[in-house]
């Protein structure tokens, strides 16, 4: 019952992840990040098999902080999407595959166009305007069909993303325990302060 | 259902012309019956008229485009020419069956011009490199069963670059409706001698 | 421990010389002459067979090799050198060429790989360099069409057939491999004991747009001029890139095939050259 959410708008691009870390029916922890910066204007936001997540984001972190430090100059969010994606592909025919789902976002520091990659477990690798992935997927996807336009603000995009998380509350049989919510600007990555006591009335 | 060639879905066909060919595939990336991505293109570009296209899993059409992309520019540092679309597809053909036994889940089809004699080409594979040669279309993907018939019913000998323009785009819109897994746009190249054209179909978005 | 470390023979001299390589290349100005010519609508390799003694049979020695159905190959130097590399051009012309594309390697590509073997000798452990120079003749099949050849021709103002080789126009191509890996493309050469002096002879016979028989009569002339024992059909060997051969094919009617453009010539028909020379 992981939830990714990825919306991207005029001049940023926001990742939210829900903060549950759940074993079996079991909620471990209530205020897990899900995410990982990959420099400044890169973030990713991961779910799927424990220990596999954090230890492929963690990896893929490494290796995008040493380019930077190597080549004085950071990938770009396209370039970084389909380094993971080699990564991930190679490791898909391997003895043990890594089982991680993945949303990148970003916003090209050039540019400032902003960008979003979603990836599965497969390596399948698409770059989309809004994203999401497991159970929320069903939910979600609709919802932003609908409301989601290319330049939207960023107050719009949240507003977008309350939307959404609305509806998983709504709909998910176990509670998510809220969400983690980040931007990515052309200012960097910024932490968004998001209500998730907002108390929403089943259908 | 879960047969690997079948949880992305997708579509490519491609055709024979008078001194032209043409190759085109849908743009949809799915997982099963939920559609992730609206803009994904299975068609790849080796040269000034070698077109590849690529059903399958989505994951392995990424790898073995760029495989290919790979192959075909050390080609071409190393021979100081563009490939020739027969020879690309000899090159297809033993670069899957490379992985005979772990095989790519991929059903390629290649199209081009002959540089030498300006013959149109094209010919599919399965996923283990069995070359088959066709004189007048190809057909690949989740699509394919509805592909053969539009292809049957519509292609004749002998169109010119804008009837075949029409009768590839017909055959795959049409075919793509009957088609949960394929659809949401479509990228069509008709190839003549000294133009290549590029066509985006907005197609049905539902 | 011993065998754990292997050094390469080959190393610099304080000059920067290889001298490695420079024997190597004495070995091959040791060698039988051997000469190729590059004509318009073909290549003639040509080199004496010196036998050793008037007992030994001819017809078994042979210096020219076919290594694909349009490159043919011939050498100056060690014999035994010469025979590891033909093994080596036979075989990466099917690994790495013809399994992957289905077709048989341009010349220029062949070449490049027999130089790279020849490299490899220079700079790896426990080997010495090939005691070889090759002349390596062939057929490209191109892929320009050929109006757009005729066209460019047009441009310069000769009248010629316009292929005169490579990889995209198509055509003959002949090259010199050296035991340094280097080669050379040539209009026309020799290699070994008398290259200088045949070389000289070539540069006054050899005119441009020179056909296949008039490259053969030139091939011959050039030989006599260095030869030192008899010349006839048994001690003179020659290989021509020409038009398919399709009497050798081997089968008659089946569409599409197409017959071996390298060929060797039999001593019946060196003799015939001969006697009209």
């Amino acid at each position: 019952m992981e939830v990714l959410l990825g919306i991207t708008g005029q001049d940023f691009t926001l990742i939210a992840a829900s903060k549950a870390a759940m074993r079996g029916a079991t909620v471990l922890k209530a205020a897990d990040d899900k995410t990982r910066s990959l420099n400044k204007h890169t973030l990713m936001a991961f779910s799927g098999e424990a220990g596999d997540t954090v230890q492929f984001a963690e990896y893929i972190q490494a290796n995008a902080q040493l380019y930077s430090m190597r080549n004085e100059a950071d990938l770009s969010p396209s370039a970084l999407a389909h380094f993971v994606r080699g990564e991930l592909a190679s490791s898909l025919r391997s003895r043990k595959p890594y089982n991680v789902n993945l949303l990148l976002g970003g916003v090209d520091p050039i540019t400032h166009k902003s960008s979003l990659y979603w990836l599965d477990y497969l390596a399948s690798l698409a770059p989309v305007p809004y994203a999401a992935h497991g159970y929320a997927q069903y939910y979600c996807l609709s919802i932003l069909d609908k409301h989601h336009h290319p330049d939207i603000s960023l107050e719009q995009g949240i507003k977008l993303l309350n939307l959404c998380t609305d509806e998983l509350k709504r709909r998910l049989p176990i509670d998510f325990k809220g969400m983690v919510v980040k931007a990515v600007t052309k200012d960097g990555i910024i932490d968004i302060e998001f209500d998730d006591d907002k108390v929403v009335k089943s259908a | 259902m879960s047969s690997p060639f079948s949880i992305n879905g997708g579509a490519c066909v491609a055709m024979v012309g008078k001194d032209c060919v043409a190759i085109a595939c849908d743009l949809r990336l799915g997982l099963q019956a939920l559609t992730v991505s609206n803009n994904f293109p299975k068609i790849f570009q080796y040269g000034d008229n070698v077109f590849l296209g690529l059903t399958g899993l989505a994951t392995d059409v990424s790898t073995v485009s760029d495989l290919f992309r790979y192959k075909v520019n050390m080609y071409r540092l190393r021979e100081e020419r563009q490939i020739a679309p027969r020879t690309f597809a000899n090159l297809v053909s033993s670069s899957l069956y490379e992985k005979r036994f772990g095989p790519w889940f991929v059903s390629p089809v290649v199209a081009g011009l002959d540089p030498k004699t300006g013959q149109p080409f094209i010919c599919g594979f399965d996923s283990i490199g069995c070359i088959d040669f066709a004189k007048d279309f190809i057909v690949s993907g989740t699509a394919s069963e509805q592909l053969f018939g539009m292809c049957e019913s519509l292609w004749e000998p002998g169109l010119d670059a804008d009837q075949l323009f029409e009768t590839i785009s017909q055959s795959l819109l049409n075919a793509v409706d009957r088609d949960a897994l394929s659809g949401w746009g479509a990228h069509v190249y008709i190839i003549e001698k000294d133009k290549v054209t590029k066509r985006l179909l907005k197609g049905r978005q539902d | 421990m011993a065998d754990r470390y292997s050094f390469s023979l080959t190393t610099f001299s304080p000059s920067g010389k290889l001298v490695q390589i420079e024997y190597a290349l004495n070995a091959v100005n040791q060698g039988v002459t051997a000469l190729g010519i590059k004509a318009t609508n073909g290549i003639v390799l040509a080199t004496e067979k010196k036998s050793s003694s008037p007992l030994a049979d001819p017809s078994s020695l042979s210096k020219i090799s076919l290594i694909t159905p349009n490159i043919g190959m011939v050498y100056s130097g060690m014999g035994p050198d010469y025979r590891v590399l033909v093994d080596r051009a036979r075989k990466v012309s099917h690994t790495g060429y013809k399994r992957i594309y289905n077709e048989y390697p341009p010349t220029r590509i062949l070449v490049q790989d027999v130089a790279r073997v020849m490299q490899e000798a220079t700079q790896s452990g426990g080997v010495r360099p090939y005691g070889v120079s090759l002349l390596i003749a062939g057929w490209d099949e191109g892929i320009l069409p050929e109006e757009e050849i005729e066209a460019k021709e047009g441009e310069e103002g000769k009248k010629l057939s316009g292929k005169t080789g490579g990889i995209l126009k198509g055509g003959p191509m002949l090259y010199q491999v050296d035991p340094s890996g280097s080669y050379f493309p040539w209009k026309a050469t020799a290699i070994g004991k008398s290259a200088t002096t045949a070389k000289t002879f070539l540069e006054k016979r050899y005119t441009e747009g020179l056909e296949l028989e008039d490259a053969v009569h030139i091939a011959l002339l050039t030989l006599k001029e260095t030869i030192e024992g008899e010349m006839n059909g048994e001690t003179i060997e020659i290989g021509i890139v020409g038009p398919p051969a399709d009497h050798l094919l081997g089968v008659e009617g089946v569409e599409g095939a197409v017959g071996p453009r390298f060929r060797k010539l039999t001593p019946q028909e060196i003799e015939d050259y001969l006697t009209n020379l």
